[in-house]
């Protein structure tokens, strides 16, 4: 007699899987790190998203600078239209945060959003998109700066990728 | 995510389609070469890409892997008699070589040339490493010999099977770049197994179940770092190579051989899981090779006279409840290739990834789907032969490593991730 698997495992019987989502829309924050990523994430934010915020640069206080948490924590993001955003709000709105940098300075400010999801309990993927002129020591520079903060950290060769993998996380 | 049309896309290997214009870039594993033991042995049926084929080594030692069909009425060339440099169809007697020229008609004089008018469709087939490779695509692109280091070194250093997978290639490879589940479904495993105890690694495996990611792009497809905190300012670093489209390698453990797989669609809904052990600069040892032989490691153990699993679906893959209630297995499943495979398999043949929920810490496969569909798509559309057709692209290896905090994988692990002749492997 054929056992309940492999009775179940036909593609027959994958086609009454139930057809209800499983699964809420996502509240993605993108941030951009430096110029050229921003140049990047404003491309990629014109497709359409379920609900993935883009901003282009963060901002911060004096007194915010990296290493600051909790409540002393004062910084802003910049989104699309200009607008500055309370970082520690949109990250605590947020389900997950994606960070894109083009390796460089930029990537330093990183450890500022890292605070922020600390503080609420959020991942932070950091997406590393060299661009033409990056050298492999500014990439590598940049993997120092956000290796202790991201939980995932990719190096990826085109810019196509952010969409890619922004689409695969249903953002 | 995927969408329906993306799935389709990358699950879809036969002739005509994108990726399985993909595939047939590439040398891939075709048979193990025990299975054509010695001239004129009987022939095997081989099913690759969803073309059903016929592999035969002839009088003269030759391998040929032809169309299965007699071009005569049909009939399975699996009857044949394999003899005298030649198959000979048992049911009117026309004979192929291994080029699959028909050499033969009986029922016409052998002057009015009618034979060399018939030929079937014929692959090359090449032994080594204990492997029959074949490439499956144009003649005139047909590229250099593979140079995967398992199938480099002497024979007594490599050992290779290969098990039937009920389940699309693409949700078998991507299990093999999946490093998040080994510390969840195969945990019993490092303790136990005897092809993995004792390693000084695997106590950080065990003592680190959050692993953090990073994904680099190489040459011939993905470098996978794994890192997991250690002592000393150091991370313990496992380093998982990809080779497109469908080579992935397991980080060693201690001196133990090194392994990993080839995932080669047989059809949209099957595929051969190849399993490779070897070690770079010492012969594997008879405990060794009798605990592959055994099913241990990242091998299984057969139903009698096949390739295919003794545990499989038609049993539930002898899911033992008791062993799964006490932790000796994670899922109730024995052996850590069966532990893959049933839960593979479980997604039905093909796996519906419009409705999977993808966390950051899959990009390794999101990345692959990824440099795939690219590369399926230069090709199709420019010509462009895909990354990992290049041998020199072959020569990767594994790593295991400590290195400090500050160090990047790529660059700290450098020269342990090339595969240098007679140089041991880079492992803890």
């Amino acid at each position: 007699m054929q056992s309940e698997t492999a009775r179940v495992t036909t593609a027959r019987e994958s086609s009454y899987r139930v057809q209800y989502p499983n699964s809420k829309r996502r509240d993605v924050k993108v941030v951009a790190l430096d110029a050229l990523s921003a140049s990047l994430v404003d491309e990629v934010s014109r497709e359409p998203w379920n609900g993935a915020k883009f901003f282009t640069s963060l901002s911060f206080s004096t007194d915010s600078a990296p290493g600051t948490t909790g409540e002393g924590l004062k910084a802003w993001l910049k989104d699309l239209a200009g607008a500055a955003n309370d970082l520690v709000e949109e990250v605590a709105s947020s389900d997950f945060v994606v960070v894109v940098t083009s390796a460089g300075e930029g990537a330093r400010a990183v450890s500022l959003i890292a605070d922020a999801c600390a503080l609420h309990n959020k991942s932070l993927v950091a997406l590393v998109v060299p661009g033409p002129e990056t050298t492999d020591a500014q990439i590598s520079d940049s993997m120092t700066h956000l290796r202790p903060f991201a939980r995932m950290l990719v190096i990826a060769s085109g810019a196509d990728y952010i969409s890619a993998m922004l689409t695969a996380l249903r953002a | 995510m995927l969408k329906k049309e993306q799935n389709e896309y990358l699950t879809q290997t036969g002739p005509g389609t994108p990726m399985g214009d993909l595939f047939r870039c590439y040398w891939m594993p075709a048979l193990l070469s025990e299975e054509l033991p010695e001239p004129d042995c009987a022939p095997v049926r081989v099913k690759l890409l969803g073309e059903r084929l016929l592999a035969f080594r002839d009088s003269e030692g030759r391998l040929g892997l032809i169309d299965e069909f007699c071009a005569h009425r049909g009939v399975s060339l699996w009857f044949a008699r394999n003899e005298e440099c030649g198959l000979r169809c048992p049911y009117h007697g026309w004979k192929f070589d291994v080029n699959g020229q028909c050499v033969d008609v009986p029922s016409e004089p052998a002057e009015s040339g009618y034979a060399k008018k018939v030929k079937l469709k014929a692959y090359p087939l090449i032994e080594k490493g204990g492997v029959l490779w074949t490439y499956m695509g144009p003649p005139e692109k047909q590229p250099p010999e593979p140079e995967f280091e398992f199938c480099t070194v002497p024979l007594n250093q490599t050992f290779s099977s290969k098990r039937i997978q009920e389940s699309n290639w693409l949700q078998a490879m991507e299990g093999g770049i999946d490093s998040s589940h080994v510390s969840f479904l195969h945990r019993g495993d490092l303790a136990n197994d005897p092809l993995f105890k004792g390693a000084a690694g695997n106590k950080y495996n065990l003592g680190d179940l959050s692993p953090v990611f990073e994904i680099a792009e190489s040459d011939g497809g993905l470098l996978i770092g794994a890192r997991r905190n250690a002592e000393d300012e150091q991370y313990y670093w496992r380093i998982t190579p990809w080779v497109m489209p469908c080579y992935t390698g397991v980080p060693p453990r201690g001196d133990h051989p090194m392994h990993g797989h080839f995932w080669v669609p047989i059809d949209d809904e099957s595929c051969w899981a190849w399993s490779y052990d070897y070690h770079p600069t010492r012969p594997l040892t008879d405990g060794e090779v009798a605990a592959m032989k055994d099913g241990k490691g990242i091998h299984v153990k057969y139903v009698p006279g096949t390739y295919r699993p003794l545990a499989n679906k038609d049993n539930d893959y002898l899911m033992n409840r008791e062993a799964q209630k006490a932790g000796r297995t994670f899922s109730g499943i024995e052996g850590i290739g069966m532990q893959d495979a049933s839960l593979q398999e479980s997604m039905g043949p093909i796996c519906d990834r419009t409705k999977e929920n993808l966390v950051g810490t899959d990009n390794g496969i999101i990345m692959a789907r990824h440099r795939l569909m690219r590369a399926a798509k230069a090709l199709v559309e420019k010509g462009v032969i895909p990354p990992g057709v290049n041998p020199e692209h072959h020569k990767v290896r594994q790593a295991a490593l400590l290195l400090p905090r500050a160090a990047s994988y790529t660059e700290g692990a450098k020269e342990a991730l090339i595969a240098k002749k007679g140089v041991r492997q880079t492992s803890v």
